[in-house]
């Protein structure tokens, strides 16, 4: 396959993940925090005393507060959702990242079903068509909806349509390991939200300790619906762990369980399978760098366990996971994609 | 009401209906088809097309203001239809053309007989700025220079079909005679059925076998033949992704290939692949930094030497421009002479030279007449068209001439056919012309029926090039008339068109026929 149309094929996967990731990130804490349950003595909610949404941590740890701030002075529901869905200058916008999608997969149209560039092109169009004030105006989660539906449809034509083959493993390389890496982040960002932050700390350098939440004990129930909720992964989450909302548990689903596809291990085991494919096809017997490194980080995976994950550190953890997601993808490029 | 209420022919000569108004007959079954349709079916179908386009992303790049914006090419629903006879004269015409240009290409680039016999000037063929040099003695496979060749043809008001122009480089547009069609039957099926409509999807596969028949020696097996695109932000981009996924071929981009050893390759996965053959979409400028232009990046370093050697096949071949620069078009009628001796079938539009006195002279006191082209564009760009031109802008192009006459030519305004277009809620004529794609194979030269008709989409212009607003029609060549498949005979009572403006409509008999 040509090196160009595999780099394309990975990148159209990553961004279509990491515009559904995007969505589905803005979408849960904005409604989380519509239905949080307030501090006595902040007002209530009703369309005349709104509590304004706090997003200053969301733009911290999604890693674009500096882009933001550079053209951004507030925090208004109107910017961010503008910055995170349509402003093209953010090149993690929902928009962007679309676009990003539908221009490569434009490049390689030849390569691709008909239906799976049809699907980029035709999103893309509706998605230009809207803007914040209409999305604030109507229901912003009908807007991220569309989002993931968009997402899904795209993901689904691929499945079907797809040849079991070389450029199907360089989309499912990009879709996987973007989503492996962005279900880190959310669970990251979410959990940030949880703690108790004091007001002038810096809500990255909290270190998150047994001590803060001790393994298996309830705490804020509704933060924690708010992250599986994010991931599509509540009622998947009750099947498998009946005795109720625990943060080790809910790590246990989103960070090991094979099982669960958003799961950042059910990720990197994909990942592991497309690149091992790739490289017999490519006729190379010994494994190479890509391979070596995401299988370290499985096996990594594999035999954590999540009060461990929790007490030496939950965001430390995740922040390495998608510090080494990040090497993947540049051994990927050294290895395979470079032209 | 019927879409053709006070449709027009405005004194034009229309390819649908004659003076008298009354469809012409291989016009006649699709008139009556039309002619029962609603406007709001026939907006509805529009609707429906227009949606394909766009979903499909069946677009082009305009260059300039906004460059990088795509836009649909827009595709009017009426077909243009050429009955068999006239195609027949066409294929003919179009074969003799492509065999002596190709003959005048290899004759230029070796012994130069037609230059020492000084059948044209020789400085106008060495100096023209598509003449390369550096390609003087090499021997393209087969000895074909042009195997893709688009010529426009116009209809004048006679009715008499003329050479425009001839495109011997990368002609484009071919994509849109194939969806075209695709879109027209799926929307309107209904017209096909009472005609036996030639098909023109084996164009993919009469392309694809001749460029097969290219690869070099070296190859054994299946030839690894390549598409080589500018890029994404090529304005023909759509249609060189569409070709490469309708001949099954990859699509490339100049950084995907290099040269070693003196062969092609292309970058992959797997490491390097030989390319044996390459279908061009890429100008002889930019193809290779190490011979033309330097600074292109959409090129191969290398590339020339290789198609030197013979280890890579080239499709067009290099240097095919000097023989679709526009003063050598107007010698085009004496090159079929000298190399075939036979009389040119179709005519070529009467042209004069500015870089002969006498003609420049000409062309100075009759600007406001006359349509200017410069050598070597193309696009609708550097063009003047005289009699709809500001004085301004006729006395900066009287400059342009006087300082460079070699680059410059002029023709009488040709009145060119026109046929209806959907315009709004009703049918209006606007003026078309035809691009046929002529394939020159190792044994012989084929031509899809029909090609891309254009039509001029804005009220009275001239210019047909989708960068200035023009769209494309659906051409059909019947394969054979005989009175029963063209509808019989007309009944005298049925509604006609005439020259008449269209208020006056209104008044006139069912027989017509006022003028």
């Amino acid at each position: 396959m040509l090196c160009r149309d595999a780099d394309s094929c990975y990148w159209i996967g990553r961004y279509v993940e990491r515009a559904e990731a995007t969505a589905r990130m803005v979408d849960v804490h904005y409604h989380a925090a519509l239905e949080s349950p307030l501090p006595p003595g902040q007002g209530s909610i009703g369309e005349e005393e709104f509590q304004p949404i706090r997003w200053q941590s969301l733009l911290a740890i999604s890693g674009n507060a500096d882009n933001y701030y550079e053209r951004y002075t507030s925090e208004t529901d109107h910017d961010v959702l503008n910055f995170f869905s349509f402003d093209l200058d953010n090149p993690n916008s929902i928009l962007s990242t679309w676009k990003s999608a539908r221009d490569n997969a434009r490049s390689i149209r030849e390569q691709i079903a008909s239906e799976m560039w049809e699907a980029l092109n035709i999103s893309y169009i509706n998605l230009k068509s809207l803007d914040a004030e209409r999305v604030l105006a109507g229901s912003p989660h009908e807007f991220f909806q569309t989002v993931k539906n968009a997402s899904h449809l795209f993901q689904g034509i691929l499945n079907r349509t797809m040849l079991m083959g070389e450029a199907r493993d360089w989309l499912d390389t990009g879709r996987f390991l973007e989503r492996s890496c962005q279900t880190a982040r959310i669970l990251d960002v979410k959990y940030h939200d949880l703690l108790p932050i004091e007001a002038d700390s810096d809500p990255l350098s909290e270190r998150v300790g047994a001590s803060v939440y001790g393994v298996g004990g309830a705490v804020d129930t509704h933060g924690w619906i708010a992250v599986l909720k994010s991931v599509s992964a509540l009622e998947m989450y009750r099947k498998t762990h009946r005795d109720g909302i625990y943060p080790a548990n809910v790590v246990d689903f989103l960070v090991l369980c094979q099982e669960f596809p958003a799961s950042v291990s059910h990720g990197i085991s994909r990942v592991e399978g497309c690149l091992k494919r790739i490289r017999s096809k490519a006729g190379i017997q010994a494994k190479n760098e890509p391979e070596r490194l995401i299988g370290r980080l499985l096996a990594d995976l594999t035999y954590s366990r999540p009060g461990e994950i929790i007490s030496d550190g939950l965001h430390e953890f995740l922040e390495d996971v998608q510090a080494r997601c990040a090497i993947v993808g540049s051994a990927i490029w050294e290895t395979y994609l470079g032209y | 009401m019927s879409l053709f209420e006070s449709y027009a022919t405005d004194g034009f000569y229309d390819e649908m209906f004659e003076p008298s108004g009354l469809p012409r007959p291989h016009y006649r079954k699709l008139y009556q088809r039309l002619v029962s349709m609603s406007k709001e079916d026939f907006r509805r179908r529009c609707q429906l097309a227009d949606l394909t386009l766009v979903n499909q992303g069946i677009t082009f790049a305009v260059y300039g203001n906004d460059a990088g914006v795509e836009k649909p090419f827009p595709f009017d629903l009426i077909p243009r239809i050429i009955p068999s006879a006239e195609w027949d004269l066409i294929e003919r015409g179009l074969k003799q053309r492509l065999t002596a240009l190709n003959l005048f290409l290899h004759d230029v680039y070796h012994d130069q007989k037609i230059l020492n016999d000084r059948v044209i000037p020789r400085d106008l063929v060495v100096d023209a700025v598509n003449y390369r040099r550096e390609f003087i003695g090499a021997n393209p496979p087969h000895g074909i220079y042009v195997h893709i060749c688009g010529s426009d043809l116009i209809r004048n008001a006679d009715g008499q079909l003329l050479v425009l122009e001839d495109n011997l480089r990368t002609p484009s547009g071919v994509s849109y005679v194939l969806e075209n069609r695709i879109i027209l039957t799926r929307v309107l099926p209904q017209l096909f059925r009472d005609l036996a409509v030639r098909p023109v999807e084996h164009y993919s596969t009469q392309l694809l076998r001749n460029l097969m028949d290219l690869a070099p020696e070296h190859c054994n097996g299946e030839p690894n033949v390549v598409l080589l695109t500018p890029g994404v932000y090529n304005s023909a981009y759509f249609e060189h992704s569409f070709l490469a996924q309708q001949l099954g071929i990859q699509l490339v981009e100049g950084r995907d290939l290099f040269v070693d050893e003196n062969f092609v390759y292309m970058k992959t996965t797997s490491g390097p692949q030989r390319v044996d053959v390459i279908y061009r979409r890429v100008d002889d400028d930019f193809l290779d930094p190490l011979v033309f232009r330097a600074d292109s990046a959409l090129g191969v370093p290398g590339l020339i030497n290789v198609y030197r050697a013979g280890n890579v096949s080239l499709a067009n071949s290099i240097g095919t421009g000097v023989a679709d620069d526009k003063v050598i078009y107007a010698y085009v009628p004496r090159i079929i002479e000298y190399y075939l001796g036979e009389k040119p079938i179709l005519s070529n539009v009467e042209t004069y030279l500015a870089w002969q006195p006498k003609d420049l002279s000409y062309i100075l006191d009759n600007l406001d007449k006359l349509v200017v082209k410069a050598a070597n564009e193309s696009g609708g760009y550097g063009m003047l068209i005289g009699p709809q031109a500001t004085a301004a802008e006729r006395a900066d192009f009287a400059n342009r001439i006087k300082s460079n006459p070699r680059n410059y030519i002029a023709q009488p305004l040709i009145s060119l056919s026109r046929s209806p277009a959907l315009v709004e809620d009703r049918f209006e004529g606007r003026h078309i012309d035809l691009r046929p794609y002529v394939l020159y194979g190792k044994d012989d030269i084929t031509i899809v029926p029909g090609g891309l008709t254009r039509v001029a989409l804005r009220k009275g212009s001239y210019v047909v090039n989708s960068s200035q607003g023009g769209g494309s029609k659906d051409t059909w060549v019947l394969a054979g008339e005989t009175p029963e498949a063209l509808g019989g005979e007309m009944r005298q009572t049925q509604r006609s068109h005439t020259e008449t403006a269209p208020q006056d409509a209104e008044n006139l008999p069912d027989n017509g026929g006022a003028h």
